[in-house]
Formats: structure tokens, C-alpha cells, sequence
């Protein structure tokens, strides 16, 4: 990054409140849909929402600042378009935008699964062992469970992340185009 | 009297402000948070006096100094950031560690050291929890229950709000890159200006200065016929002085590849009109873009009043203010 001028002449001051719109609105669904499928209490499934939303976003941001400085110049001057003054230029980038929304959605969706499963596994008690069981059925019948909970986690983000980008989608279309 | 006892309790006030003052700046001891910013202070003294090598030595020993002292200061009695778990002294910590950190020999605070300044602080905040015991005997541990869940959405909002800072530098780094786009007046639904601009872009008008001068030499004083083969391949020649100029004149700026240069030729009864336009196709208010034009007129005239060869003459008007849309196309 070269030395421009450290005092902003433009602030993205509608981009940072949408970003915190859709963080505002997807937690409380998530938490909610969590709540129900998972069975967690209301306070844990309310703190995982948060922490998977918040730090799915972030890598969010990241992923976006390590791919814009090798944008094409016209795909740049798309965005700097959407950016500035909330229109397109060409018509050809609906394609293209359907298919980053896709992967948008579906590279969340792993990341916030992701994101459970680590914290899942932080919050428990390291001091408490696991009893010790020999039994090869009582064995096979705890690896069946672990995978159905594997599932249903993977289930209940999916339906979660969508019900969430539903809500972020309706938003978007309510956008104004010229303010 | 009375005078005299308030000039008193003036002068007990004086003593009160030295005696606190006198507290905070005077070490108890020799183990003590003070002493280490006053090493920093000297530090710092003692690097200006020095140079190369060394003097980049002990500025490094200055900045650790300062920051361990300022850490020491601040986790005594945290004052917390109301609303958070954060105390106020991680946030002073984190500035002071961002900025030495990413500091550079012109500046000393960089873009960097704002966007990467809450996740430290968050970071700094979250170290203790992993030491328990105080003072010197400590022990690492694994954080408690229900400090986890503190300290990670502790850190994941300072990551997301070390991701919008770094935006907005981003997008202010676009509009540095791309002054074309200040032409227009910017709607306030993504982003905002809080200083309001004073030039008007010039990198349209620059460009068709810049071809005016070398169209002139390739047609002043030349040979009327041979300007008129010019003006038939006008549309190559054109584009490739066009390039040219873009490249010289533009170089450092990313938009140059969105201005397109185009002339546009019309017959006159004696003469052409030779219209130059440079196009803008980048991001505008309207999608349509806008141009600059600027129209010459080029004329046979008699070399002299002996010699009764043909030669051409060139003479071009001022440049037009911004026109929106496409330009008319040619014919």
C-alpha cells in the first residue's frame, strides 16, 4: 500500500450500517433456528450466533481485501460503480453476480460450520474426562450418534444461513436505486 | 482577614495539585511503572543524538520501554470501556504497540496502525485471562468458562471493526486512483463525502490538451494532400497519439485504461472540422459515462503569396465542459 492521504475524504458510512444491518438481523434467526433444532439453551445459542456470524464476516472482509487488488480493471470499475453509485454499468454482470452470490452463501455456510464446530469444542470443560467404556456396541452406538449430531449441525447451519441470506436478500431488493 | 485566609486556601490548593502530581511522576520504588517511561523518555532523548545503526537500536529499546510501561500503568485498576470488558489501558497499549508496529521512516502512523489497533487491543485484552496468579508467580491456563464466551465475541467485533476501518481506506484508496469519478455528484447511499471536493478532475482535459499539441505537428505547414490522406486513416492515428498521451500523462493514476480517445471528422466547404473527444466509459452517475471534446478546424491556405503550393492550417476552440452520454457516432 503506498502513502495516500491518511485523512479520508470518504467515509462508506451506508456500506458499514448495511453490514451491520445483516449481521443485526441474521443473529437473532440463527439463534432462533439453533435454539430450536439444536436444543441449546437460549443464552449458548444466542452467544454461538453471534460468534459465528461476526467471525464469518470478518473473513468475509478479509477474503474481499486479498481479492480486490487483482480485480480486472473493467470487473473493478463495476464494483467502484455498485460502490459509488449503487448501479451497474453493463448488463452483463447479472451472471456474474449470481454466481458470486452462490458462492458467497455456500462459502459462508462452511465457514460458520466450521466456526461451530471449533466452538463447540472450546466451550467444553477441559478438566471433566470422558468415562471410559469398553463395550463395542455401547461403541458403535456413540460413533452412529456423533455422525447423526454431525449431520444435524451441518443440517441446522444450512437452514439457518439460508433463512438468514432470505432476509438479507428481501433487504437488498428494497434498496432504492437512486437516493 | 478574609482575604488573607482565601489567598491561604488558594495556595493549599496549589499544594494539593503538587502533592498529586508529585505522586503519579515520582516512582515509590525502583520496580515501578514510572521508571520504565522515564527509561523510554531517555531513550528516545538519546537516539535523536545518535545516528544509523545504533540510533535505530535504541529507538527500538524506546518504543518497548514505553510499552511496557503504559501496560503496566493501565492494568493496575482497569477502567473498563463502558458497554465492553475491555479496559481503556488495552486501547492505549494497542495504539502504541500498532504504531510501533507499522511504523514507516516518513510517517509514523500508517493506515496500518489504525485498521490493526481494536484487534490488538482485543488481543491485549484477552492475554491476562490466560495467566492466572498476579504479580510475579504466574501460571498459563486455559481461560475460564465464562470468560471464553467474553473473549471471543470480544475479538471477533474488533476483527469486524478492524475490517471496516481497512474499508474505508480501500475505498478511499479508489478515489484517489480514479479521480475521474469526482465529476459527479456521489449519492449518499454507500458512502459518504465529508470533504467537499475542490478541483475539478483534469485528466480529461489534460488528455486532449496534451493531443492537441501533437495533432498540430502532424498537420501545421504540412502538405494539403497529405493531410487529407491523414485525416482518411484519422481514426488509427488518432487512437494511437491518444494512447500515447494517456500513457505519459496518466501513468500513475489506475483509470487511465477507462479514457478512450476518438476523433470525429466532418466536411466543410473548404477545410474539415476535426472533432477530438475523450471519452470517459468508467463508473458515472448516469451509467452512460460522459466526454470532452474539443473541435479544430483545418483549412488550405497558400504557402505564400509567391510560392502557390498548398499547406495546411490548424486552429482548435477551447475545450468543452463535460457532456453526459455517449458521443454521436461517426459517420
Amino acid at each position: 500500500m503506498f502513502d495516500y492521504a491518511m485523512i479520508p475524504e470518504i467515509i462508506p458510512l451506508g456500506a458499514i450500517l448495511f453490514n451491520f444491518l445483516f449481521i443485526l438481523i441474521a443473529i437473532p434467526l440463527e439463534a432462533y433456528i439453533l435454539n430450536k433444532r439444536l436444543k441449546f439453551d437460549k443464552r449458548t445459542s444466542t452467544f454461538y450466533a453471534i460468534s459465528i456470524n461476526l467471525l464469518s464476516n470478518a473473513i468475509g472482509w478479509i477474503v474481499f481485501f486479498l481479492l480486490e487488488p487483482l480485480l480486472a480493471i473493467p470487473l473493478k470499475s463495476e464494483l467502484i460503480s455498485y460502490i459509488f453509485f449503487a448501479h451497474f454499468l453493463s448488463t452483463k454482470i447479472q451472471m456474474l453476480m449470481i454466481l458470486t452470490a452462490f458462492i458467497i452463501f455456500f462459502g459462508t455456510f462452511l465457514l460458520k460450520v466450521l466456526f461451530l464446530r471449533l466452538l463447540l469444542l472450546s466451550l467444553t470443560d477441559f478438566q471433566k474426562s470422558e468415562p471410559a467404556s469398553t463395550s463395542q456396541r455401547f461403541n458403535l452406538r456413540r460413533s452412529q450418534k456423533l455422525k447423526l449430531q454431525n449431520t444435524n449441525l451441518a443440517t441446522t447451519v444450512l437452514i439457518a444461513n439460508a433463512l438468514s441470506y432470505s432476509a438479507i436478500a428481501m433487504i437488498l431488493f428494497l434498496i432504492p436505486k437512486q437516493l | 482577614m478574609q482575604v488573607l485566609k482565601d489567598i491561604f486556601g488558594l495556595f493549599n490548593i496549589f499544594e494539593d495539585i503538587y502533592a498529586r502530581i508529585k505522586k503519579i511522576l515520582v516512582p515509590p520504588k525502583a520496580y515501578s511503572w514510572q521508571t520504565l517511561i522515564y527509561l523510554s523518555v531517555f531513550s528516545l532523548l538519546m537516539s535523536w543524538l545518535s545516528n544509523g545503526f545504533v540510533r535505530d537500536a535504541i529507538a527500538f529499546c524506546g518504543w518497548l520501554f514505553l510499552i511496557a510501561g503504559t501496560a503496566w500503568y493501565t492494568t493496575d485498576n482497569p477502567l473498563l470501556v463502558p458497554g465492553t470488558n475491555m479496559p481503556v489501558g488495552a486501547l492505549i497499549t494497542g495504539f502504541l504497540i500498532s504504531t510501533f508496529a507499522f511504523r514507516h521512516q516518513e510517517n509514523i502512523i500508517t493506515t496500518n496502525t489504525i485498521v490493526f489497533w481494536p484487534t490488538i487491543s482485543a488481543l491485549i485484552t484477552a492475554i491476562p485471562e490466560f495467566f492466572e496468579g498476579t504479580g510475579t508467580d504466574v501460571n498459563p491456563q486455559i481461560p475460564k468458562l465464562e470468560d471464553r464466551q467474553k473473549i471471543i465475541i470480544l475479538i471477533a467485533s474488533s476483527l469486524v471493526i478492524s475490517c471496516c476501518l481497512q474499508f474505508t481506506f480501500v475505498v478511499n484508496k479508489w478515489y484517489q486512483e480514479y479521480p475521474s469519478l469526482r465529476l459527479d455528484k456521489i449519492p449518499r447511499t454507500f458512502v459518504m463525502k465529508i470533504v467537499p471536493s475542490t478541483k475539478v478532475p483534469r485528466n480529461g482535459i489534460v488528455i486532449l490538451e496534451k493531443l492537441e499539441l501533437r495533432i498540430e505537428q502532424q498537420i501545421l505547414d504540412r502538405p494539403w494532400s497529405e493531410v487529407e490522406q491523414w485525416l482518411l486513416d484519422a481514426k488509427q492515428r488518432v487512437a494511437n497519439l491518444g494512447r500515447q498521451v494517456i500513457e505519459t500523462n496518466l501513468r500513475e493514476y489506475e483509470e487511465k485504461s477507462l479514457w478512450q480517445v476518438e476523433p470525429r471528422i466532418y466536411n466543410l466547404k473548404s477545410g474539415y472540422k476535426l472533432d477530438l473527444l475523450s471519452i470517459w466509459t468508467g463508473p458515472s452517475l448516469s451509467g452512460r459515462g460522459y466526454y470532452f471534446q474539443k473541435s479544430c478546424r483545418i483549412d488550405p491556405i497558400a504557402k505564400s503569396t509567391n510560392d502557390k503550393s498548398v499547406i495546411a492550417e490548424i486552429d482548435c476552440g477551447r475545450i468543452s465542459k463535460p457532456i453526459l452520454g455517449p458521443p454521436p457516432s461517426a459517420q
